[in-house]
């Protein structure tokens, strides 16, 4: 049976009827149409559902979308304003951070935790705060050096 | 998260409202904590006759605070949160639990409960093997009534806890060990984000001749239906003058207390041999804390 709840997600309210067992993550992605988190394993081993929660980035496939109201969520369409990407999805861009890119979106919501932690990680720093995200291309390389780099900036 | 006979997700503001629930749907209710194990529940068809979810963050269970006698910790705290309690980075005898919180990802801490953690049962968890060999105590409140319980009298099999319908852990205490006492935990994992394929967590206490006052070792990760001590390998510790070859001796003998899974992470064989290893790693580690 479907129930109304409220979700404050990229800063707008949307009234929505949910199954109670809905992940937040589905909820995102097939009813409100925000595709930027991924379903990948659906079970919390490979970070391309990352969102922020209240400023902390969780796994959207692991939290249930009752659970989330009351609680300000923002996904990748939330960074950045129109027109003018946030510095990390920059320098993701620029650095050339993405193969197949199905995991980007996921790395650069825990990049922006970590550096909002850690504005200057070292290496070592920047891989762990990324060991909870899988890149299957296996091209962690040049998205350690996007995360450097957005430090550095 | 599909739970194919969910009736109602509940999200309590007082424990009257979890009492309500909980009668309502008796074993069928589930106490929700982070949720990030919910997936791995479901997986093993723990959950095809859940009929209530009942969320606990509303409950004011999150928290924490240290004094001369030890530490409390609300049971919805957060791993993330508990990170941050300033002890941990100075209190040698802390150590085993400051260890355990630096293998989980950034998106786990930031929602997995000490409480959740405890309660899910799991033998593959790191936290509990921490607080298990720092002899956490917890509290467990329902219907109105509250009892104090040790960490190992909670577990009641692979994945059973002996809780009550309604009933739910609201606070983990670990009480600062007499004497000059440290600890330490080490987790042997395939991948960064998975759970354990061993671990293993001492708390011990040694007097200025070096000899052993106070030793607690426990293990996890398969190694049993849950977390467990090694009390042989304790005994062999126990009021003697810790050496290498001690320290040796005592680590194989966690083999006489542990009954290793084979599944797809290790065989039993590899999990033995690793006990050990892990084992005499965690030993030195805590001693060297000490110093």
């Amino acid at each position: 049976m479907k129930q109304l709840i409220s979700l404050e997600v990229n800063g707008d309210t949307h009234e929505i009827a949910v199954e109670a067992d809905a992940t937040l993550l589905s909820v995102l992605r097939d009813n409100l149409g925000l595709i930027g988190a991924k379903r990948g394993c659906d079970s919390g081993g490979c970070g391309c559902c990352t969102v922020h929660v209240d400023g902390k980035a969780v796994y959207s496939c692991m939290m249930y979308a009752l659970s989330a109201q009351g609680q300000e969520i923002v996904t990748i369409e939330g960074l950045g304003t129109e027109g003018k990407l946030d510095p990390v999805q920059d320098t993701f861009v620029k650095e050339g951070a993405v193969q197949c890119g199905y995991c980007t979106c996921g790395m650069i919501m825990t990049a922006k935790q970590l550096l909002h932690d850690d504005p200057h990680p070292d290496e070592h720093a920047i891989r762990h705060g990324i060991a909870g995200n899988l890149c299957r291309c296996t091209g962690y390389h040049k998205i350690v050096e996007a995360i450097k780099t957005a430090a550095d900036n | 998260m599909a739970l194919v006979k969910l009736k109602e997700f509940c999200i309590p503001e007082s424990p009257g409202q979890v009492s309500a629930c909980a009668a309502k749907y008796g074993d069928n209710a589930l106490i929700l904590g982070g949720g990030s194990f919910i997936h791995g529940l479901e997986a093993r068809g723990l959950l095809s006759e859940v009929e209530a979810l009942i969320d606990i963050r509303k409950l004011g269970l999150a928290g924490m605070a240290a004094t001369g006698e030890g530490v409390r910790i609300g049971a919805m705290t957060t791993f993330a949160e508990l990170e941050k309690l300033p002890e941990l980075a100075s209190a040698a005898w802390l150590g085993a639990l400051k260890d355990a919180l630096t293998y989980p990802p950034m998106q786990i801490k930031n929602v997995a409960t000490v409480g959740g953690c405890i309660a899910a049962s799991c033998p593959f968890f790191d936290i509990p093997t921490a607080f298990l060999a720092l002899d956490a105590k917890l509290t467990v409140s329902g219907a109105g009534a509250k009892r104090e319980i040790g960490l190992a009298e909670l577990f009641a099999g692979l994945f059973e806890n002996s809780l009550e319908p309604g009933e739910l852990i609201t606070e983990v205490r670990l009480a600062k060990p007499a004497g000059r006492a440290a600890s330490a935990f080490i987790k042997l994992e395939g991948t960064a984000n998975d759970l354990a394929i061993v671990n293993a967590a001492v708390r011990i206490s040694v007097d200025a001749a070096g000899v052993c006052q106070e030793v607690r070792i426990a293990l996890g990760g398969g190694v049993g239906d849950s977390v467990v001590r090694s009390a042989s390998a304790e005994k062999l510790l126990l009021g003697q003058k810790l050496s290498a070859d001690l320290i040796q001796h005592a680590a194989e003998a966690v083999g006489q207390d542990i009954s290793p899974m084979e599944d797809h992470r290790a065989t039993a064989a590899y999990r033995l041999a690793m006990a050990k290893v892990i084992t005499r790693r965690a030993l030195n580690q805590a001693l060297s804390r000490l110093n």
